[in-house]
C-alpha cells in the first residue's frame, strides 16, 4: 500500500514537472536556446496567480489562464527586444544572456515582491479523497490534469496547426521557410512567449503545492533541464513521460534509498541518457 | 598647470580615502548576513537588529572606554546566501576593512565556516545565527553564540509530550541534512531515547527539498503518535501543506523547530498553521530588563515600528551580540582583541533576550519555550510546566 501510494505521488508530481520542462524543450527545440532563466519565469508566474488570487480574489485555476497570458505577453517582449539579438550567434552568448536574465529577474522579484514566502492557499488546496485506500490530494490531481492538457495543446499546435507547422519549419530549415514566408523575428518570439506561457501555468500550479520565493527558479530549472533531455525535445508528451519517470525515480529513490539522495538520481538519470542514447540531446521539433 | 591639477585630485581623493575610512573613534563592527538569496527572510533579522541596537547604544552616548567614548558603526556586507562567498567576505571584514570585532550571519552552516576566520585572525566572533554544537566543539578561543544547543532543541518538547495525556508513545523524526538539523536530530534521538519513546520513522531529507510525499506517506503507514520536524522554514511550509494534502494526522501532535514563532510563516500557512507545535528561545517579555531598551517588549514594540514586521527569537538574539561587544569593551577598557576576548568569556548581564552568560565552549545555555499556534496566534505553552493548556491531541485535517 505504501508502495502504490508512492507510485501515485510520484507520477502526480511528475506531471507537473514535466510541464515546468515543457516550455523549455519547445524554446530549446525550436529556437536552440536553453533557456536559462526559465526557472524565473516559473517564478514570475506563481507571483502573477498569487496576486491575481489574493488581491483580485480570483480563484487560481481560473488565474492560470490569465497568468499564461501575461506570461505569454512578457516572454514574447523578451525575445523580440532582446533574445532576438543574439538568437542565432554561438550558444555560450544565449547561455550567458538568460543567465544574466535569470540574476536580473530573480532580484528585481526580491526588491518588488521581498524575499517573503508566499502560497497560492485556496479553501481546496489541501482537500483530497480516498481511492482503494489510496490519498489523491485534489490540486496535485487538478496540477496534473492541466499539465497532460497543455500538453495535448501544445502537441495539436505544432502537428495541426498553420502556426505550429511554421515553427517547425523554421526549426528545420529555415531559408526554406523564410522562401515560404516566415517571418522568423516574430515567429521565435511567438514560440518563446508559448513557452513563457507554459512556465507561467506550471508557476501557478507549483505554488498551490508548494510555496513561492524570488529564489525558487534556479533548482526548478535545473529541473527542467534534466526532464528535457530524458523526455526529448521532440514530442510534448515524452516530456510530460519524461517528468513522471522522474518523479517515480525521485519519489522510490526516497522510499528505499533515502530521501537525501533524490537529486543524486534524478542528475544520475540525466547522465545515463545521455550516454546512452546522446541523439536524445541533439535538437529537433 | 597640470601638476596643480593632479595635486588637486590626490588631495580630493584621499579626502574621500578619509571619510570612508573608519575614524580614530569609531568601534566597527564587521558582519557579512544573508541579504539576499534563499535565506533572505531570515537574514533580514539580524541586518534590523544589528542596525537597530548599534543606533540605540549611539544615540544612549556610545561606548565609554576609560575616559574615552567611542561611536559603534556597522560594517555590513551581503553574502547572497552563499556560504563561500561569506567565508570571503569574512576574511575581507577583517584584512582589508580592519574591523574591530565581529558579528555573525544566520544559519549554522554558515556560523560554521564563518568563525574559522575569527579564530584564524583572533578577532572575538560573537554570533547569534549559528546553533549547532559542531560550532562549538572544536575548541575555538574566539567564537560565541547566544542561540542555544541546537542538540537540546525538542528536549523540553519531549518533557512536555510526558505530562500530556496520552502522552506520544511513538514519533517520526525528519529532519534535513545541514550542520543545524542534523545537531538537532543527534540530540533528540538521544533526548527520545532517554524519555522511553519510540521512533518509528526516523528520516533525514536533502536540505532545500520541496516535496515530502515519500516520508509523509511513510509516517502514514507508521501511524506514529506525533510528528518532530526540523529543517528550514520553506520545507516546514511544504510540509505542512502537504500533510494537509496526503491527509497525514499525527494521533497526538507535530512539532517543528523553524518557522512556528515567525509572523511571516503563520501568515503563508493561515489556517492551516494551526495547532502546530514549535519552540522559541524568546519571548518579548517585559520581565527581561535591558540596559538601553528598558525591556524586551519596548525593544519589540521600537523595532516592530522601524521595519514594520514582529522580531523573533533571532532579532533578540542578534541585539544580544551588540550588546555582548559593549559591555565586554567597557568591562575590559580597551579594544584589544585577545583582551575583549577574555572579557566576554566571563561577562554576565540581563538583556532583553536573556541572562547572557558563556559557557565553557562559548555557547549560551537557554531552555527553549514550547510554543503552540492557537487561532492564528503564538502561545507560549510550556517551558518547565505549562503555562498555557495546549490544543491537544491536535484534531485531524478534516475535523477542524
Amino acid at each position: 500500500m505504501v508502495l502504490a501510494q508512492i507510485l501515485l505521488n510520484g507520477i502526480l508530481l511528475g506531471g507537473l514537472y514535466g510541464l515546468m520542462a515543457l516550455g523549455m524543450a519547445l524554446v530549446w527545440g525550436v529556437l536552440n536556446i536553453v533557456n536559462l532563466s526559465h526557472g524565473a519565469l516559473i517564478m514570475l508566474g506563481g507571483y502573477t496567480v498569487y496576486y491575481l488570487f489574493t488581491l483580485a480574489g480570483i480563484d487560481p485555476f481560473v488565474a492560470l489562464p490569465i497568468a499564461m497570458v501575461v506570461m505569454f505577453a512578457a516572454g514574447f517582449a523578451l525575445q523580440w527586444g532582446l533574445l532576438n539579438l543574439v538568437v542565432r550567434s554561438k550558444m555560450l552568448n544565449t547561455l550567458l544572456i538568460t543567465f544574466g536574465l535569470d540574476v536580473v529577474l530573480t532580484f528585481a522579484a526580491q526588491l518588488v515582491f521581498t524575499a517573503d514566502f508566499r502560497t497560492i492557499n485556496p479553501s481546496y488546496a489541501g482537500a483530497n479523497f480516498p481511492v482503494l485506500g489510496l490519498t489523491v490530494p485534489v490540486v496535485r490531481l487538478a496540477a496534473f490534469c492541466v499539465a497532460v492538457a497543455l500538453a495535448a495543446g501544445v502537441w495539436f499546435l505544432l502537428n495541426r496547426m498553420p502556426l505550429g507547422r511554421a515553427i517547425r519549419a523554421t526549426a528545420q530549415n529555415l531559408t526554406a521557410a523564410r522562401l515560404y514566408g516566415v517571418n522568423p523575428r516574430k515567429l521565435y518570439a511567438i514560440t518563446f512567449g508559448i513557452g513563457a506561457a507554459l512556465a507561467g501555468a506550471a508557476g501557478g500550479l507549483y505554488g498551490m503545492i508548494s510555496n513561492l520565493t524570488p529564489y525558487m527558479g534556479a533548482s526548478l530549472t535545473a529541473k527542467s533541464f534534466v526532464i528535457a533531455i530524458i523526455g526529448g525535445l521532440a514530442n510534448p508528451f515524452n516530456v510530460i513521460l519524461g517528468g513522471i519517470f522522474v518523479g517515480i525515480a525521485e519519489s522510490l529513490t526516497a522510499l528505499y534509498i533515502g530521501p537525501t539522495y533524490t537529486d543524486v538520481i534524478s542528475f544520475g538519470l540525466l547522465v545515463v541518457v545521455l550516454v546512452v542514447r546522446p541523439k536524445r540531446a541533439v535538437r529537433a521539433a | 598647470m597640470k601638476t596643480s591639477l593632479t595635486l588637486a585630485l590626490a588631495a580630493l581623493l584621499s579626502a574621500t580615502a578619509l571619510t570612508g575610512a573608519a575614524m580614530a573613534d569609531d568601534i566597527v563592527l564587521g558582519a557579512s548576513v544573508q541579504l539576499t538569496g534563499t535565506n533572505a527572510n531570515t537574514g533580514r533579522y539580524y541586518r534590523d537588529a544589528y542596525q537597530l541596537t548599534v543606533d540605540k547604544i549611539n544615540a544612549a552616548g556610545g561606548v565609554k572606554v576609560g575616559d574615552k567614548t567611542y561611536t559603534l558603526k556597522l560594517d555590513l556586507l551581503d553574502n547572497q546566501s552563499d556560504v563561500n562567498l561569506s567565508v570571503r567576505q569574512y576574511v575581507q571584514l577583517v584584512s582589508a576593512d580592519k574591523v574591530n570585532f565581529l558579528l555573525g550571519p544566520f544559519a549554522s552552516n554558515f556560523a560554521l565556516s564563518d568563525s574559522s576566520v575569527a579564530e584564524k585572525y583572533q578577532i572575538p566572533m560573537v554570533q547569534g545565527g549559528g546553533a549547532s554544537t559542531q560550532i562549538f566543539s572544536r575548541g575555538y578561543k574566539y567564537v560565541f553564540g547566544t542561540l542555544p544547543p541546537a542538540d537540546d532543541y525538542f528536549a523540553s518538547t519531549i518533557e512536555m509530550m510526558g505530562k500530556l495525556s496520552p502522552a506520544p508513545k511513538t514519533v517520526a523524526l525528519v529532519s534535513a541534512d545541514d550542520s543545524f538539523d542534523v545537531s538537532v536530530a543527534k540530540g533528540t534521538r538521544k533526548h527520545l531515547a532517554d524519555a522511553g519513546v519510540q521512533i518509528a520513522v526516523d528520516q533525514t531529507y536533502r536540505e532545500g527539498a520541496s516535496d515530502f510525499s515519500s516520508i509523509l506517506t511513510q509516517v502514514k503507514a507508521a501511524n506514529v503518535d506525533a510528528i518532530l520536524w526540523t529543517g528550514h522554514e520553506t520545507e516546514a511550509l511544504n510540509f505542512i501543506r502537504q500533510m494537509k494534502g496526503l491527509n497525514v494526522n499525527p494521533t497526538g501532535l507535530s512539532a517543528f523547530t523553524v518557522g512556528v514563532p515567525t509572523a511571516d510563516f503563520r501568515k503563508a500557512l493561515g489556517a492551516d498553521a494551526n495547532y502546530a507545535f514549535g519552540m522559541t528561545s524568546w519571548l518579548p517579555d517585559a520581565s527581561l530588563k535591558d540596559r538601553w531598551f528598558g525591556d524586551a517588549a519596548q525593544f519589540a514594540a521600537e523595532y516592530k515600528a522601524k521595519f514594520g514586521y514582529d522580531p523573533d527569537y533571532h532579532a533578540a538574539s542578534g541585539a544580544a551580540d551588540v550588546q555582548t561587544f559593549v559591555e565586554a569593551i567597557e568591562k575590559a577598557g580597551t579594544l584589544d582583541p585577545a583582551k575583549v576576548r577574555d572579557a566576554i568569556a566571563g561577562i554576565s548581564f540581563d538583556s532583553l533576550y536573556a541572562k547572557v552568560k558563556y559557557g565553557e565552549n562559548g555557547q549560551i545555555v537557554l531552555p527553549q519555550v514550547v510554543v503552540q499556534i492557537q487561532d492564528g496566534n503564538m502561545v507560549p505553552v510550556y517551558a518547565t510546566d505549562f503555562m498555557t493548556k495546549p490544543m491537544y491531541p491536535v484534531p485531524a485535517w478534516d475535523k477542524r
